[in-house]
């Protein structure tokens, strides 16, 4: 199976990796305990950073859709497929939506609501917060 | 009235020089030709980043060069049987294996002109490369897989097992200054750059900016199955040379050291050329780019 990007796509390239994986995964191209290429492999076959395939493989091990087992290599996680159907994104915007309107609905201001979010935000990603 | 291991030696002689600078260019020669004429530019344009006669005048440079180190060694085959002294090139009298080295390493000149040109060609290659998208394929690219664990195992023994008969036939002589550890040292530093070699070949970076994944994994295979041999060859040559050392046979030296350079050459270049048909490519990828991709 081979997995295609396009640079110039207004789409991230880890967001292209993450989603081919997915897809391949959802029509059984790859399937539970499929080995991945090395993080070094694919990046230097596609010809970008290292740091984007890594993002992708460290956004799709939390997502559960691989699993890296030390020195073994990346391997398609037993419940790939499972896991695939699962948007944090959209879990995220409509946990938001729904905070949001609940705000809205005691007065807050939508200004107000953006700062809190930023102290909030901030205060999470902070080292030492 | 030459003995029969000089005789042996020029018939050995003469079988370098044509495989080397005949044979091997000849093949290699006509396979490039045809290359051009079968993808030809106007087809296939990602393929040459140069004016096509760039490439036949390189060609036509190849062609005389190998042909003028085949016209060197026929006369340096004349000349050994009829001319030179051997005694005042090698004490014991016997024809020196510096002959068939060093004019082996002439011969190989071309083959590394043509390697470095090759990388050159690739470069502009990678330059010239305006493809957004890029294809890579999704699966590892392990060792074992792409090289039998047999001829692995097989070579990593003859490795061993040459370096420790050379110490045994000398007496587990370890100083550093007697021929057995120099060669030792040798052995030891070629097979690490196989494996330098054979690991950027497995990670390192595409070389070839068109390649399908398919065919960039059947050339690393065949690649590293041509070091893995070259590998057992120099390690069955240096066996061959404590051998001749113990059974005390140094008018044979210059005999095994042309044929250990044959093999070299049959097992890396013709392995290659053996193992790569440009019927089994996929020459599609270098037709020109439709707009927008």
């Amino acid at each position: 199976m081979d997995i295609v990007i396009d640079i110039e796509d207004s789409v991230p390239l880890f967001t292209q990796l993450i989603e081919q994986v997915k897809q391949a995964v959802l029509t059984d191209e790859i399937g539970a305990g499929d080995p991945l290429p090395s993080i070094r492999q694919l990046a230097n076959d596609l010809g970008v950073n290292k740091k984007t395939v890594a993002k992708a493989y460290r956004l799709l091990e939390r997502d559960s859709v691989i699993v890296t087992r030390g020195y073994r290599g990346t391997f398609i996680h037993p419940d790939a497929k499972a896991n695939c159907t699962v948007d944090l994104a959209s879990l995220a915007e409509s946990k938001l939506g729904e905070a949001v309107a609940s705000l809205r609905q005691a007065g807050v201001t939508d200004s107000e609501i953006r700062i809190a979010f930023g102290t909030v935000l901030s205060h999470r990603t902070e080292p030492g917060a | 009235m030459p003995t029969w291991y000089d005789t042996l030696f020029y018939c050995v002689f003469l079988a370098q020089i044509v495989l080397i600078s005949f044979y091997y260019p000849e093949k290699l020669r006509r396979r490039i030709l045809g290359l051009l004429e079968t993808y030809p530019p106007a087809e296939y344009p990602r393929l040459y980043p140069k004016p096509v006669e760039v490439y036949r005048r390189r060609i036509q440079v190849f062609r005389i060069v190998t042909l003028g180190i085949f016209a060197l060694g026929i006369v340096l085959l004349v000349a050994l049987a009829t001319v030179i002294d051997h005694k005042s090139f090698a004490a014991d009298g016997f024809i020196s294996e510096a002959w068939p080295a060093g004019y082996a390493m002439i011969q190989i000149l071309p083959f590394v002109l043509l390697e470095v040109t090759e990388a050159s060609q690739l470069k502009l290659m990678r330059q010239a490369k305006a493809a957004h998208r890029r294809r890579a394929a999704l699966r590892p690219r392990r060792l074992l897989e792409l090289v039998s664990p047999v001829r692995l195992s097989l070579a990593a023994l003859l490795f061993v097992g040459a370096i420790v008969f050379d110490l045994a036939v000398h007496g587990f002589d370890f100083s550093l200054g007697h021929d057995t550890m120099q060669r030792a040292v040798t052995l030891a530093v070629t097979n690490l750059f196989f494996v330098a070699v054979g690991a950027y070949l497995l990670r390192g970076r595409k070389p070839d900016p068109y390649q399908s994944p398919d065919d960039r994994e059947h050339l690393i295979g065949v690649a590293l199955r041509s070091q893995v041999f070259a590998s057992m060859a120099i390690s069955v040559f240096f066996i061959l040379l404590a051998a001749g050392d113990a059974l005390a046979m140094p008018y044979l030296d210059a005999t095994l050291n042309s044929l250990y350079f044959q093999a070299i050459v049959f097992l890396s270049i013709g392995h290659i050329l053996r193992s790569v048909q440009l019927d089994d490519l996929d020459f599609e990828v270098y037709r020109s780019e439709p707009a927008g991709t």
